[in-house]
């Protein structure tokens, strides 16, 4: 039963937090199998002290900015998709709502003179632009083009 | 003067001062990769999570109120990462596997062979023992880990780290009984 007590305590004095004395030291300088464990513990303490510490590769750093830049780069990218499904959703929403109004107060007819209006009007601005629109596609095409490479180039960032 | 300037860190940090980041973990890398490679014990492994805790710092910085030392903080990080990491990972090395036929008794004449089997056997004991336990045993070991700090960032008092830490080293010696005698 002693044994007990004094192997509970043979690791705080082999760490040296605490000293033997009174009936643990006696108990110690008495039975073998307790002497042998305090032996083993301060061997265990001796090896435990001497174990070196692994440093980290030369290149932690780099690296771990790396993972940083392109974790904040796919989550500015989530909140980007999030923002743009919502304003999508937003003019859905309106565009229903205003159909519902139009159908509802009986202005559906207005309204159809309005449309009407609206693709005389684009056709009109179609016809004027229409001599400029291989120079508007030329340029909208160079800058998707600009901006897949960048998007590819971040994405594709390895460790 | 060392928490002034640990607060102005990071306050650069959360500005989004990449550089004062960069200063950040030039600045805890070694202590978290230590105490991380001596928990998992393989060292891609740790270098993994190591990156993995300072992500979560980067994230968590914009909500560090600093009313605990950012040292503390960190270790907090690094044992949610190490005791997750270790409750996905069954443990796999068995000491008595490694030991049957390939363990003969160190002789006296052959010390340096001995320490260095010894350590080998350590280590592997070492990977036995619970996550936490293996994590305070690593932190303990390591210059500059306060016995507050961890009890801190374990969210325990202090008196149940040191007990924590005795009965892992009480487990170290019963797991190397024949070794140490």
């Amino acid at each position: 039963m002693f044994c007990d007590e004094a192997l509970d305590a043979v690791e705080a004095i082999a760490a040296g937090e605490t000293a033997p004395e009174g009936r643990i030291a006696e108990h110690l300088a008495s039975c073998p199998n307790c002497a042998a464990a305090l032996v083993a513990a301060r061997q265990l303490e001796r090896v435990l002290q001497r174990r070196g510490a692994p440093s980290p590769p030369p290149q932690f750093t780099a690296r771990t900015l790396t993972r940083v830049r392109r974790a904040r780069w796919r989550s500015d990218q989530f909140v980007d998709v999030g923002f743009n499904a919502a304003i999508i959703a937003l003019v859905v929403a309106l565009l229903g709502g205003v159909w519902m109004l139009l159908n509802r107060t009986g202005l559906n007819a207005v309204s159809g003179d309005a449309v009407d209006l609206l693709g005389t009007g684009l056709v009109s601005l179609v016809r004027r632009i229409a001599p400029s629109l291989p120079l508007y596609a030329g340029a909208a095409a160079l800058l998707a083009s600009a901006l897949a490479v960048w998007w590819w180039a971040e994405k594709d960032v390895t460790l | 003067m060392e928490a002034v300037s640990e607060r102005e860190l990071v306050e650069r940090c959360r500005s989004g001062d990449e550089t004062a980041f960069q200063e950040l973990v030039d600045r805890y890398k070694g202590l978290v990769f230590a105490l991380i490679a001596r928990t998992v014990q393989d060292r891609s492994r740790a270098e993994d999570l190591a990156q993995e805790v300072f992500l979560r710092v980067h994230r968590g910085l914009p909500y560090f109120r600093g009313e605990a030392r950012l040292s503390t903080w960190i270790y907090r990080i690094v044992a949610n990462v190490c005791v997750h990491d270790a409750a996905s990972r069954p443990a796999a090395i068995s000491l008595d596997d490694e030991r049957a036929g390939t363990h003969a008794p160190p002789s006296a004449s052959d010390r340096q062979f001995g320490d260095f089997e010894l350590r080998d056997r350590l280590e592997k004991a070492i990977a036995r023992l619970p996550a936490n336990y293996r994590l305070l045993i690593a932190a303990h070991y390591l210059e500059g880990v306060r016995y507050e700090d961890l009890a801190d960032a374990l969210d325990l008092p202090l008196g149940t780290v040191k007990t924590q830490l005795h009965r892992a080293k009480q487990q170290l010696r019963r797991m190397l009984e024949t070794d140490l005698r």
